[in-house]
């Protein structure tokens, strides 16, 4: 522990080790002493010295500037004018640790460690390493002389390293062990089916979290590698990975709980939610390559790409200049790339979209080595500094530039030796009895030659043999139809490539003197066409809608003082339905509902708010629909269903406020949900309340001040009757029974130990460990003590009996039985016991266990006492939850007033937010819903929802949208068609099936399967 | 009211599934009712006469009620023609779930010669729920991979297989080979494509040649080795059967327009249909009808109009397509009792109130080919018609007083009503 302590928190480490292995033949004991004189020498991205020296001695910078004097023991190079650069560092690569096989991980021997095989955080990247030559290699090409590597493998994925990218052995490469602590929300080669979620890797990592400070704590414990690993861990550099821009608040609030903070590595999407990424506060590593384009010149092939995908073609390139003018620090990093060598042709294209050239190579130099603490040692050339470095023929941007050598801690790579001839251009050949020209084109290396009469059409140039070795070149060719006639010329290269002499012999073997001169240079036609696609670039323009999907906000809508006037008022209070009904709306609450309201007289003061009138004539005002029931807009998996019980995972941290389908929810009155986990297990995750303020940011999205609620789930979803094999507890209903006795015993023990504890008086506490913190029983002992309300997703009489038992003789209540569809038949003990009943308005059939469902269950339970709800479960329905309502006028005759409750009032006291929304009067929120019609009737369209006073949806407003995207799609389209007549690579359209999540649903990788949805 | 007191008496027991009706013995007259005659047109006080199963008489309520035994007074009613189901699975699937109860599809790629008739449960406890609503023929369709089956029509008020018949083996569906494949998210983008554009290339060269083989084999009337499956295809060729393709997308719907047209098949109909309008003078010059999808369905591509899949029928009527509607989907069989809502939505965004119903009732028959018989409040069709309390493609007006198939008066009980009266029961009594 003490070593990983002092690895993370020590100075630079001294030289290398002095264990190396002894020498088996006399020592190189020479001076590894080198001048490098005549330089452009940049010491940093923003210093540049004309006619500088670069003195390096044992792989450390001496000197670097101008008047350096090089002592007498140096080897000196004279550069004669070419630049010299810090090396560039990649952040983020896994470099020599590959993750786990199949067969490794089953040969793993688990010892005495955690429990869950994505947790690895005792994987240390240096003791891992294995040398990986090639990759190192085509690094270095690229002008990278120190990777920053780890197992990419794991939700704890144990630290990394520093590592030089030179041939040494392992031992010799590491120059910084335990760099920082890695860690992400993916299993990775983790046999474990527990996390099969976002949410539950979040849920596993902050357990780990608390395990991990309680372990250094606890007096008696079980040993645990990881645990104590990460222990240590959580007091040095932290580096996350995000998957897309809505991980980053994701991570950040995560690391907030612990008091931390720390690096992240994101998508490369940030551009899109600017403000939720610099509130988050962590210094991110980016990708940047450029996406390929789609081949849209199909105009049906077109529609299958969607907007999001059109603008992130078009922004990706411009995510750093924008991540740095809202002032978020980062580096790039080429993880994930296609084509390493593509990096500088995308590293122009930031330069073009904005990003000061200076920042873009600090950004591969300087910036890593600061986020890694490296800062002393690279980045940079000052004395002192390790000698890491390149040599190129230009500045490093410039689109001729060439890396000749790439120098790794003083040790020279040859990446394209500056000495080799560049031969391409247009010679005079002179043959003594003719002249010629001879054109040769191509890199050193691929030289090709052609030979033609200087009167003759191009057609007429034959091909030439060419092949230069050193200083001699030797040519030979033939015309046309006559390779009898073979003239060969071999001979010396002068003048830097511009002047050829020598013999040669022709056909009939008479020897004779050749010359050729060089008229012209060559130049590449390929780069032209790169510099026509960088200028295009800087051109491109579009918005940043909010969300960054169609149907976002190019300005968000405030909340403004509104009177409707005129309506019909569904009030959902004792004053019924309204006609003639003014409603005035202001700081985001409803003011006043009467008839002909007087609007200044309602505000006393001088300064009266500009007011906007609505008119509500012929039109219908109800409060905002409520659906208890939802799984909109949630990332990466609705059920965590891999364990019977996991109270812990929370829906909350998985909200995606990017979904279409929130938009399209407002479009249907729809103003609050409730997000539930799926109904896979008996325990699920904790539910979110949202409000649907499309737009904002996942935290802005919940409901401040919701109480806390989790899933419950009964029947054949928890015993797994429909779908493959399986043998996890519970199989039947007699499981699900005891498997809730189980857990709420043991949350009792867990309630009473924390008990215990803090009724210690802190004298009796000394020398003993506070007992543990455990976030699944947490979440059970929170339902004991009334403070968290239960949906429980519930079909047949007798689970619906059986659960109103456990709760009564564990003394807690079910707030309310969703789906609950043979609730008809016990609506008496459902009164008693003093739940609600949420349910589908016709469903059934479906499955075995809803046979006896009736769409007679919401009016008979109404009838009978029960506060009842009519739910969606589906992202369809829920926008057309007024005809769902109405259902229950047309099945058991609930009367429109009543019926209309059922989606808005009655589910609010479900989620007892009655007091705040679900009705219309003054000091609720105004989440209002203006409807061209009665909203019970099949002609009902939502022309207005507001939430918090706030318009989200207007139907005017919608077709503007709708006109301005279909200019935007058609923008963007013909710039990807440009882009491909220029010749940048595409990929084929394809479908981008949404996420839609459903109860039944299991792990993240659902989405990726056909097939229909089947509902609870 | 005098003469109606027959239709009260207690013509079913307390079974689950109704008792199937008797023929029509006694002529019946509704009146003083809308009479919504299918075709667009609406008679206010208007009558409907039928007697032996035929309609005899619609029009104007005055004159004609001597001439019928029973008169039923549905004073401010509305008369419906009943309405159509087409491509579902009603009758080959009992509980979605529970698989011994599904029949709706096989295992292959290529089967036209499975029948959905011939595992049509007549008795299934759902159909009566879907009678309920209004909906009293069906198209019985069997589910698959590329070529599923053959479809028949029924009529949902019978005691066995045949007696719900129709029009036997009306169609074979298949469903078009996909033209777009799903991709992951830009972080992690699903693998391109050429492989997969290959194996589709090559998918739709077998059903080519599976195509070829049928017409080569439909020109022999009796052939010495009998094939099942290109048996079953003979019937698109001559045009005694209906080629239903299954497609969305613009591409697809084109595609198989196109090969229908090469491969001889002389009725091609387009299920599914949500591009149909892109392509509607494909569709108006090859005379193919749509099918349409659910209008009670999200959107098809995350930024198409928020209500295209509602206006979808206004589109294609604007478009002179020859459409009608289905509840293809999620909850498919059960959930079809809201097809007439679906047909309101479609009113709700822009379609006229009798086009609405005409998309479920007259343009659906003809799209099925029973239109002689079904469809329309005619002279000389089926009395299959619904007497409604209110408006019927709502869901406050829809209360269906009175249904009638080929002139019987069927049950509108239920097994779902039943466990009502029963739990209503229970309630009221304080049990």
């Amino acid at each position: 522990m003490r070593l990983i302590l002092a690895a993370l928190f020590c100075a630079p480490l001294l030289a290398h080790a002095q264990t190396s292995a002894p020498p088996s033949h006399v020592r190189d004991a020479a001076p590894k002493v080198f001048a490098f004189t005549n330089a452009i020498l940049h010491t940093d991205a923003r210093t540049v010295v004309a006619k500088a020296t670069l003195l390096i001695r044992d792989g450390e910078v001496v000197a670097a500037g101008a008047g350096v004097i090089v002592p007498a023991d140096a080897v000196v190079r004279d550069l004669n004018g070419l630049h010299l650069w810090p090396a560039l560092i990649e952040p983020y690569s896994d470099l020599g640790l590959a993750a786990s096989t199949n067969e490794e991980r089953k040969a793993e021997n688990k010892g005495a460690r955690h429990w869950n095989s994505a947790l690895r955080a005792d994987a240390r990247a240096h003791e891992l390493y294995k040398s990986d030559g090639e990759k190192a290699g085509k690094l270095r090409e690229q002008g990278f002389a120190l990777a920053v590597a780890h197992r990419m493998d794991g939700i704890a994925r144990g630290t990394s390293a520093a590592i030089a990218l030179n041939d040494e052995a392992p031992v010799k490469c590491i120059v910084q062990p335990d760099a920082a602590a890695h860690f992400s929300f993916r299993k990775g080669s983790s046999p474990d089916n527990y996390p099969s979620s976002l949410m539950g890797s979040i849920a596993l990592l902050r357990q780990a979290m608390h395990d991990a400070r309680w372990y250094e704590q606890a007096a008696s414990k079980e040993p645990d590698a990881v645990l104590e690993s990460l222990a240590a861990q959580l007091k040095g550099r932290i580096v996350t990975e995000a998957s897309d821009r809505n991980d980053v608040p994701r991570w950040s609030r995560l690391l907030k709980e612990f008091g931390l903070t720390g690096l992240l590595k994101g998508a490369g999407d940030e551009y899109a939610r600017l403000p939720e990424i610099k509130a988050a506060g962590m210094p991110l590593i980016v990708p940047f390559a450029q996406p390929e384009a789609y081949d849209v010149e199909d105009p049906y092939d077109a529609l299958e790409v969607s907007y999001a995908r059109l603008k992130h073609w078009e922004l990706a390139m411009r995510n750093a200049y924008l991540l740095d003018s809202a002032g978020i620090a980062f580096a790039l990093t080429t993880h994930g790339r296609k084509e390493l060598k593509d990096l500088w042709k995308d590293l122009r294209k930031l330069v073009a979209s904005g990003l000061d050239s200076a920042k873009a190579i600090e950004k591969l130099t300087v910036e890593p080595a600061r986020l890694f603490g490296l800062d002393q040692r690279y980045g940079a050339l000052r004395p002192g500094m390790r000698a890491s470095f390149l040599i190129t023929s230009h500045h490093l941007l410039h689109e001729k530039n060439t890396i000749h050598e790439t120098w790794v801690e003083g040790k020279r790579f040859t990446i394209d030796d500056p000495g080799k001839l560049k031969l391409a251009g247009t010679y005079n050949l002179n043959l003594a009895d003719a002249i010629l020209h001879l054109e040769v084109s191509g890199e050193p290396g691929k030289h090709e030659a052609h030979v033609r009469k200087p009167d003759e059409p191009d057609s007429l140039k034959v091909k030439a043999r060419l092949e230069v070795s050193g200083g001699v070149v030797s040519i030979s060719w033939s015309p046309k139809g006559k390779p009898e006639e073979i003239t060969r010329l071999n001979g010396s290269v002068h003048g830097g490539g511009g002047v050829w002499d020598g013999q040669g012999q022709r056909p009939g073997g008479a020897w004779f003197v050749w010359s050729a001169v060089r008229r012209a240079e060559g130049g590449s036609e390929k780069k032209d066409k790169d510099e026509k696609e960088e200028k295009k670039a800087a051109q491109l323009v579009g918005s940043i809608t909010f969300p960054l999907v169609g149907y976002g906000w190019k300005e968000a809508p405030k909340a403004e003082t509104i009177v409707i006037r005129n309506a019909t008022v569904w009030t959902n209070t004792s004053k019924g339905i309204l006609r003639n009904t003014d409603v005035l709306i202001h700081g985001g609450m409803v003011k006043a509902v009467g008839e002909k309201l007087d609007v200044p007289a309602v505000f006393p003061g001088k300064t009266k708010p500009s007011v906007f009138e609505v008119d509500g004539t012929g039109r219908h005002l109800t409060c905002g629909i409520i659906d208890e029931h939802s799984h909109i807009a949630i990332s990466r998996g609705v059920n965590e269903g891999s364990h019977h019980i996991t109270s812990e995972v929370r829906i909350g941290d998985v909200v995606n406020p990017d979904d279409i389908n929130i938009y399209r929810n407002l479009s249907g009155g729809v103003t609050t949900v409730q997000q539930l986990h799926g109904s896979a297990n008996v325990i699920g995750g904790q539910s979110a309340v949202i409000k649907l303020r499309w737009g904002h940011g996942a935290d802005s999205l919940l409901l401040e001040g919701a109480r806390p609620r989790i899933k419950f789930a009964l029947g054949e979803n928890v015993k797994q009757s429909n779908w493959g094999p399986s043998s996890r507890f519970p199989q039947t209903r007699m499981g699900v029974e005891q498997a809730f006795y189980d857990a709420f015993h043991q949350a009792r023990g867990y309630q009473a130990e924390h008990d215990r504890w803090n009724a210690m008086k802190p004298k009796e506490r000394t020398g003993k460990a506070a007992p543990r913190r455990d976030l699944r029983l947490e979440a059970l002992a929170e339902i004991l003590r009334g403070e968290r309300d239960i949906s429980c997703h519930s079909y047949v009489q007798s689970e619906i009996a059986m659960l109103m038992h456990v709760a009564d003789s564990m003394r807690f209540t079910v707030n309310t039985f969703t789906h609950i569809l043979e609730g008809y038949k016990v609506a008496p003990a459902m009164k008693a016991h003093g739940t609600s009943a949420s349910t589908f308005s016709d469903w059934w059939a479906y499955k075995q266990e809803v046979n006896e469902a009736i769409p007679y269950n919401a009016a008979l339970l109404h009838r009978n006492g029960v506060n009842t709800g009519i739910n969606s479960d589906d992202a369809e329905m829920s926008r057309r939850l007024n005809q769902e309502a109405a259902k229950a006028v047309k099945y058991g005759g609930v009367s429109a007033e009543e019926a209309w409750k059922m989606v808005t009032l009655n589910p609010a006291r479900m989620l007892k937010l009655d007091h705040r929304i679900g009705s219309i009067e003054p000091g609720k929120d105004a989440d209002l819903v203006l409807w061209n019609t009665d909203p019970l009737s099949i002609d009902a369209r939502a022309l207005k929802t507001y939430v918090d006073g706030v318009c989200y949806f207007d139907e005017a407003k919608d077709r503007e949208q709708r006109a301005w995207i279909a200019g935007e799609r058609d923008r963007l389209v013909r710039a990807m068609m440009q882009a491909k007549a220029d010749g940048a690579p595409t990929r084929k359209a394809g479908r981008e099936r949404p996420r839609l999540w459903c109860c039944e649903d299991l792990g993240e990788d659902e989405y990726l399967h056909d097939g229909d949805h089947i509902h609870e | 009211m005098a003469w109606s007191w027959l239709l009260w008496l207690p013509i079913h027991g307390y079974a689950q599934i109704p008792t199937p009706a008797p023929p029509q013995s006694r002529s019946i007259l509704i009146t003083g009712c809308t009479v919504h005659v299918g075709d667009g047109k609406v008679i206010d006080d208007g009558a409907v006469g039928f007697r032996s199963g035929r309609i005899d008489y619609v029009g104007f309520d005055y004159g004609v009620k001597a001439q019928y035994d029973t008169v039923i007074h549905a004073k401010g009613q509305h008369v419906y023609p009943g309405f159509i189901l087409p491509d579902s699975p009603l009758g080959l699937v009992e509980v979605e779930q529970t698989r011994a109860t599904v029949d709706k599809q096989d295992v292959g790629r290529y089967e036209p010669e499975l029948r959905a008739i011939s595992a049509y449960k007549s008795d299934s406890r759902v159909t009566p729920t879907i009678r309920s609503n209004g909906v009293l023929l069906a198209q019985v369709a069997p589910r698959g991979l590329t070529i599923a089956g053959t479809s028949s029509v029924v009529q949902l008020d019978a005691w066995d297989n045949d007696g719900a018949i129709v029009k036997a083996d009306d169609g074979v569906f298949m469903s078009w080979p996909s033209a777009y494949q799903r991709q992951g998210w830009w972080a992690e983008p699903g693998e391109t494509d050429s492989e997969k554009k290959d194996e589709r290339a090559k998918k739709l060269d077998e059903l080519r040649q599976f195509f070829r083989n049928a017409k080569a084999y439909s020109a022999t009337k009796s052939p010495a080795i009998v094939d099942v499956r290109l048996e079953a295809l003979r019937g698109l060729f001559d045009g005694s059967k209906a080629l239903f393709v299954r497609a969305d997308a613009a591409r697809e719907i084109t595609e198989a327009v196109q090969f229908t047209k090469a491969e001889g098949v002389k009725r091609t109909v387009i299920v599914g249909g949500y591009d149909a309008w892109r392509v509607a003078d494909l569709l108006r010059d090859n005379k193919v009808d749509v099918v349409l999808r659910r209008t009670h369905s999200l959107p098809m591509r995350p930024e198409d109009d928020i209500d295209l899949p509602y206006k979808l029928p206004a589109l294609l009527k604007e478009r002179g397509i020859r459409f009608c509607l289905s509840y293809t989907g999620d909850h498919e069989h059960a959930g079809a009792r809201n097809l007439p809502f679906t047909a309101g939505t479609a009113r709700a965004y822009g379609l006229s109130s009798e086009d609405a119903l005409r998309a479920i009732t007259l343009d659906a028959a003809a799209l099925l080919g029973i239109d002689q018989r079904c469809g329309s409040l005619t002279v000389g069709k089926d009395a299959t018609l619904i007497v409604s309390q209110g408006d019927a493609l709502d869901m406050r007006g829809n209360d269906v007083r009175w249904a009638f198939i080929q002139g019987r008066r069927i049950a509108l009980d239920d097994h779902q009503k039943q466990l009502y009266r029963q739990y209503q029961g229970k309630l009221e009594k304080g049990q």
